[in-house]
């Protein structure tokens, strides 16, 4: 098993949700967070004062999968985030140790199908 | 004979029941503006902090209300002798002001009037100010302070009013008394921890919610229809000046928000919208004062003029380490000051700029200075003096975690569910 964590445009999150669906793994947890990649800076302006250091707003997907569809799932994010510019996001993938669905108690890789 | 009597005492009925309708409407209207400082300032601070400040705005009704009952109406508009009056509660007695209506419902639409000019303070001193500490300032200030200030302005034997000094619903009295006294107040506080960098640099503290700061805005704006209009105290004989008052109030509202969206446009190459509620605001600030006596295109240029005043004192306050977070100062303050002096510029009949000469004009300048200096200085001198009692700042670890957590044991949004 493996967690699948994307960083991405919250304008993609739509398509992304729609791929996973429709690849057969439509499970998915939805964060919306705030953060900088590697460019150095961005800044805005409040009420007249600039502000530096201003975070970003982006969207993250996290995904149990079974290790047979973990490259289905890196395929259909990759092929639904990207706007091919800076800023797209990043993929970042996690061994997990166990799985447990609460209401059957089931564990291991029956417990994510 | 005795029918004429009968139709004599029912006009004066009628009237008096017509007038109450009218100032009894405008009052209630006037009474919601409540509700937008509370957004306004809300919106315009960091969430951890959203309660302190909704606590500060009912703290300002209820403990400034009361007070402004208990001595605060007596020192308005008991028997003056030019600078103050002494009486308690509500009088019974002719207060001199020809009014058609009830002194109680008088009372009512001043008390709005009084925690209007509070609410002002209660942005300036946002995020860092002691609860307790504030409600004794608040009672102070609508007990005493407030009501002088009316005293001189509108109490037929003010010595303002005998001046022939015009501040129709309160530029001077309400919100150069306000904002001056915010001025004094975010002095005497000192700036939130983190406003400024090592380097001494302003850093920005955005507010948590602007549509809520928006909504608050648009609850003011709707506000001042009752404030401007209300103020003829009657509708019955003043149907035409109504609706120049309205008109002249919203041209003012509309002008400032225009020329706030031109000149950040221009000058950040974007329109800043918090600063157009701002604008806006100052536009209705700088049309009190005049609105009565002022024609629609003058009603307008003051708009126009207001609208970048605030921006400009924005950035100004800002720069000279005055933290006012939610611009309180620069809508109030400065606009109060340049409506009323706009007044004897701008006045149809004896503004300077129509030919009046600069009696009106010397007047409005000494009036207004006087109340804002008179606000400036006792505020300054009172906090000073709570400041070495019994404080006046939360603690700096109060400050870090939020004043609604560690004073109240609330927050502003609690629950996943």
């Amino acid at each position: 098993m493996k967690k699948v964590e994307a960083i991405i445009r919250p304008s993609k999150l739509k398509a992304v949700q729609r791929g996973l669906k429709e690849a057969g793994i439509p499970c998915l947890t939805v964060v919306p967070v705030k953060g900088s990649g590697l460019q150095k800076s961005y800044s805005e302006r409040y009420r007249g004062t600039e502000q530096s250091m201003i975070l970003k707003t982006r969207i993250m997907i996290m995904c149990i999968v079974s290790d047979a569809n973990l490259e289905i799932c890196i395929d259909t994010i990759l092929d639904n985030s990207s706007e091919s510019s800076v800023g797209d996001g990043k993929i970042f993938i996690y061994n997990v140790e166990e799985a447990i669905r609460i209401r059957t108690r089931t564990r291991g890789a029956e417990a994510i199908k | 004979m005795q029918e004429v009597a009968a139709v004599a005492i029912e006009q004066t009925e009628l009237i008096s029941a017509i007038d109450t309708v009218w100032v009894s409407i405008c009052a209630a209207i006037i009474f919601l503006m409540e509700g937008g400082f509370a957004l306004l300032e809300a919106g315009f601070v960091r969430s951890k902090n959203a309660m302190s400040i909704i606590a500060k705005v009912f703290i300002d009704i209820t403990f400034g209300g009361l007070a402004f009952y208990a001595i605060g109406f007596g020192i308005a508009y008991g028997s003056s002798n030019g600078w103050f009056a002494f009486d308690t509660g509500i009088t019974e007695n002719d207060l001199g002001l020809g009014l058609t209506v009830s002194n109680k419902l008088f009372w009512f639409i001043q008390l709005g009037f009084a925690i209007a000019a509070i609410s002002i303070v209660s942005g300036a001193v946002a995020e860092r100010m002691k609860v307790w500490s504030y409600a004794l300032f608040v009672i102070i200030f609508c007990a005493i302070m407030y009501p002088l200030a009316a005293n001189w302005v509108w109490n037929p034997n003010g010595w303002l009013a005998l001046r022939g000094f015009n501040d129709f619903a309160g530029s001077a009295a309400v919100h150069a008394m306000g904002g001056f006294a915010a001025l004094a107040a975010a002095i005497v506080l000192g700036p939130r921890l983190g406003k400024y960098d090592q380097n001494g640099q302003a850093v920005a503290i955005p507010g948590h919610n602007l549509p809520l700061a928006a909504v608050g805005g648009f609850i003011l704006w709707f506000g001042w229809f009752g404030f401007n209009p209300g103020s003829t105290l009657g509708a019955v004989g003043n149907w035409e000046l109504i609706g120049t008052i309205a008109t002249n109030t919203f041209l003012a509202s509309a002008a400032g928000g225009v020329s706030t969206i031109l000149y950040t446009y221009f000058k950040y190459g974007q329109i800043d919208i918090t600063m157009t509620i701002n604008g806006v605001l100052a536009g209705l600030v700088a049309v009190t004062a005049g609105c009565n006596v002022v024609d629609s295109g003058s009603a307008i240029i003051i708009g126009l003029t207001a609208g970048v005043l605030v921006d400009v004192a924005v950035l100004f306050i800002d720069k000279i380490k005055i933290d006012d977070p939610v611009g309180a100062i620069a809508v109030h303050g400065v606009n109060g000051l340049f409506g009323t002096i706009a007044v004897g510029l701008f006045a149809s009949e004896d503004g300077l700029f129509f030919g009046g000469g600069t009696d009106l004009l010397i007047t409005q300048a000494i009036g207004v200075l006087v109340i804002g200096s008179f606000s400036f200085i006792v505020t300054f001198i009172l906090l000073k003096i709570m400041k070495k009692t019994i404080g006046i700042r939360v603690n700096r670890s109060e400050e870090d975690a939020g004043i609604d957590a560690v004073s109240f044991g609330v927050e502003a949004y609690t629950t996943f569910e």
